[in-house]
């Protein structure tokens, strides 16, 4: 009787042990595929608090960056657009009729079809930074911030 | 105010039985401090007046689990342990618990539990200002269930009225003041259904501006004032589908319009109302990130400046309404920053009011699935990680408590919402994750092997793990076959097991809190949440009350002879 509660600890033990194994692998990996790419900035980096734009987004237009958040649940299937947001986005169903964007957003552009992530997966995405008000001739969507030819991957 | 406290602890001791039983720890600081607050509140009277001015300030989403967060990390701010701190409307001398469900629901929303603090009857949840008899969404039963709010009470007694939110001013809590709704997303026309003749919301604070009810207005909520085809001074557009532009109109009957730090700043607060503020399109800013905004402390002491003037006095709603929000996201950061800004326009209520003439309240209208974890020692960062409690001395060790999976976990966590350690994997990550996991289990087997003085136990760990495996596979093998016709293409399991975590990532501005449940909205809770007041028939708030019960103080407090 003895013996066998010892040993469910144990067997605990070795399951908590196990699982950090697990996670160790992937951040291991992540790491490596880090230190391939180029920087990664996180979203509130491209903005001032102002929101106008930091001294880092204005010195990255038109380079090719890596930008950390997460993936706002797309507009529309089968598209190659996606909004990166800071923090997940949240709705309150009780509380709101619809989601309003928050104001530091990143509109992502992507050179193939987008594939959705879950909503509280963190990610990072690489693309080309563009400045400037656009509006989106086809999805009608007005950007402020934009990454171009991006692609992207889960993790951060 | 704690220059008196200490004061009295001197004349409290000497006349004291405890004192004078000579007890060995009688020169322990908590001993005599805790003497002096026993002397203070010998000393208490009921105030009895009638009240002139009513103040309730509701911070939304901030019940008694909330409010300790916040209350920790304001005392951190100011370089204390945290614990010891006493926000500004806990050191009110009376406290209430109020049970918050709405009549159909044991988790409240916003809307049911305004209606009952305004209009003292608990109703349904989604609807306002009417009873329980409507269905949320049934616009022709609005009209009939309508019911009347403290402000008409006051309003009719000739008191001047103000409103003040950081949320859309349109949305639950300020609406309650004011209008009634079979649904509290009917916030301009555009959101009426299809045939609804009921005024929509904005409309019906116009309404109350023209006649005279409402006299000073400062929140969010523009775009439900402004036409569609409308470009504000944010460059946001309107959401009205009548044509109306409530703004021009307001102007028209003379209101001073302001929306953004600098017009409100050079608001002439002695020229008297009516005064309509509406400082973003949607919601206002959390107060980590505001910029270009008024913060909720100096609304107030707009609003009191210019109610100050009517001379029947003024009854005020005020509402920190994101508290509410940044615990939706998850986010404890965002979450107790709102919650200071919250004490800190109680702070300047109590500072710009006498308490022989205003009745102060101070609530919530719910709690959300916020949890504590323990054993975290003394002075633990409120949004950090957990760390040891130090056996010999009193702040905590820097060591971080360990889970069974032998990983650190923060103080706060929430038992459900977006910061959920279960994701939803598409099915080839499924299928990768599970080789993942097979590979990692082989390696770990051999580990075991290797090291292990009980090979038994090892083969135990194996089966079982092969068994986990089996059957992830199993339920993959059904989604791949179609078998399951209820997950659709591109949907997967949701599986998860938490990450290593940091303190530098847990104490970031954005980290969400670790989650069980995963719910993109982190909900609300049916848990209570606390009324603290002072002033005029403030200790009728006593005990464990429905949340309804504050109407009627304020009410008793307003007209009794
Ligand atoms: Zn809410």
């Amino acid at each position: 009787m003895r013996q066998r509660s010892s040993k469910a600890v144990l067997d605990l033990d070795r399951r908590g042990l196990m699982l950090a194994v697990i996670s160790g692998t992937v951040s291991l990996r992540t790491l490596a595929r880090e230190s391939a790419s180029n920087d990664i900035v996180l979203l509130r980096d491209l903005y001032n608090k102002d929101l106008s734009f930091s001294d880092r987004a204005l010195s990255s237009e038109g380079k090719r960056l890596s930008v950390t958040g997460y993936m706002a649940p797309p507009l529309k299937a089968e598209s190659r657009f996606f909004v990166l947001t800071k923090r997940p986005m949240a709705v309150c169903p009780f509380c709101e009729s619809d989601a309003d964007w928050p104001d530091d957003i990143l509109a992502v552009y992507t050179k193939r079809i987008v594939k959705v992530l879950p909503y509280n997966a963190k990610m990072t995405v690489n693309g080309v930074l563009q400045l400037g008000g656009v509006k989106d001739a086809e999805n009608g969507f007005y950007s402020k911030v934009r990454l171009t030819e991006a692609t992207y991957r889960r993790g951060a | 105010m704690m220059k008196i406290v200490h004061a009295a602890i001197a004349v409290a001791l000497s006349s004291t039985s405890a004192s004078a039983q000579d007890l060995p720890q009688q020169q322990n600081p908590w001993f005599t401090d805790a003497q002096s607050e026993l002397q203070q509140r010998l000393l208490r009277t009921p105030n009895t007046n009638r009240a002139k001015n009513i103040i309730l300030l509701v911070a939304d989403g901030n019940g008694v689990g909330t409010n300790l967060a916040t209350r920790i990390w304001q005392g951190q701010q100011n370089g204390m342990l945290g614990e010891e701190n006493v926000l500004s409307y806990e050191a009110f001398p009376h406290l209430a618990l109020s049970k918050t469900y709405n009549t159909n629901a044991q988790t409240p929303d916003s809307s049911g539990t305004a209606t009952a603090m305004m209009a003292g009857i608990k109703t349904k949840a989604g609807v306002v200002g009417v009873n329980d008899t409507v269905a949320r969404g049934d616009c022709q039963a609005a009209e009939a269930g309508k019911v009347s709010s403290i402000v008409d009470i006051v309003a009719d007694a000739g008191k001047s009225v103000g409103i003040v939110s950081t949320a859309r001013i349109t949305h639950a809590t300020p609406a309650s003041a004011y209008a009634f709704s079979a649904d509290r997303n009917y916030e301009d026309d555009s959101q009426l259904p299809e045939g609804c003749t009921a005024p929509d919301i904005a409309s019906q604070l116009f309404d109350r501006l023209e006649s005279g009810v409402i006299d000073v207005v400062l929140g969010g909520g523009r775009r439900h004032f402004l036409p569609d085809d409308v470009i504000d001074d944010e460059n946001k557009t309107g959401r009205r589908t009548d044509g109306r532009n409530l703004i021009e109109e307001a102007a028209t009957l003379g209101a001073r319009y302001v929306w953004n730090d600098e017009t409100f700043a050079a608001l002439d607060l002695s020229a008297g109302e009516p005064i309509l503020g509406l400082f973003e399109s949607s919601h206002m800013k959390y107060e980590f990130d505001r910029t270009g905004e008024p913060s909720l402390a100096e609304m107030v002491m707009a609003a009191i400046t210019v109610l100050q003037n009517d001379e029947d006095g003024f009854f005020l709603q005020v509402e920190a309404g994101r508290v509410d929000h940044a615990n939706h996201d998850g986010n404890l950061h965002r979450t107790v920053t709102d919650g200071v800004a919250f004490h800190e326009a109680v702070a300047k209520a109590v500072e710009l009011t006498n308490t022989e003439d205003t009745l102060i309240i101070a609530t919530a209208d719910h709690e959300h699935a916020i949890a504590f974890n323990g054993y975290c020692g003394r002075g633990n960062p409120i949004t950090g990680l957990c760390y040891g409690i130090d056996n010999a001395g009193t702040t905590h060790t820097g060591v971080p408590e360990l889970a069974d999976d032998g990983l650190p976990y923060t103080v706060v966590g929430y038992l459900n919402g977006a910061g959920s350690v279960i994701k939803q994997e598409a099915i080839d990550e499924t299928s990768h994750a599970i080789e993942r996991l097979h590979a990692a289990g082989q390696e770990m087997s051999g580990v075991n092997v290797a090291s292990a003085d009980d090979g038994n136990m090892d083969d135990t760990w194996k089966i079982t793990f092969a068994g986990q495996v089996a059957a992830a596979r199993e339920e993959l093998a059904k989604t791949e076959t179609g078998d399951d016709a209820e997950l659709a293409e591109g949907e997967g399991l949701w599986i998860g097991s938490r990450t290593a975590l940091t303190q530098e990532e847990a104490t970031d501005p954005d980290y969400i809190q670790q989650a069980l449940i995963p719910r993109s909205s982190e909900t609300h809770s049916g848990e209570d949440v606390a009324i603290y007041a002072q002033g005029p028939w403030a200790h009728l708030f006593d005990g464990t009350v429905e949340q309804n019960f504050i109407f009627h103080v304020m009410h008793h407090a307003a007209t009794v002879e």
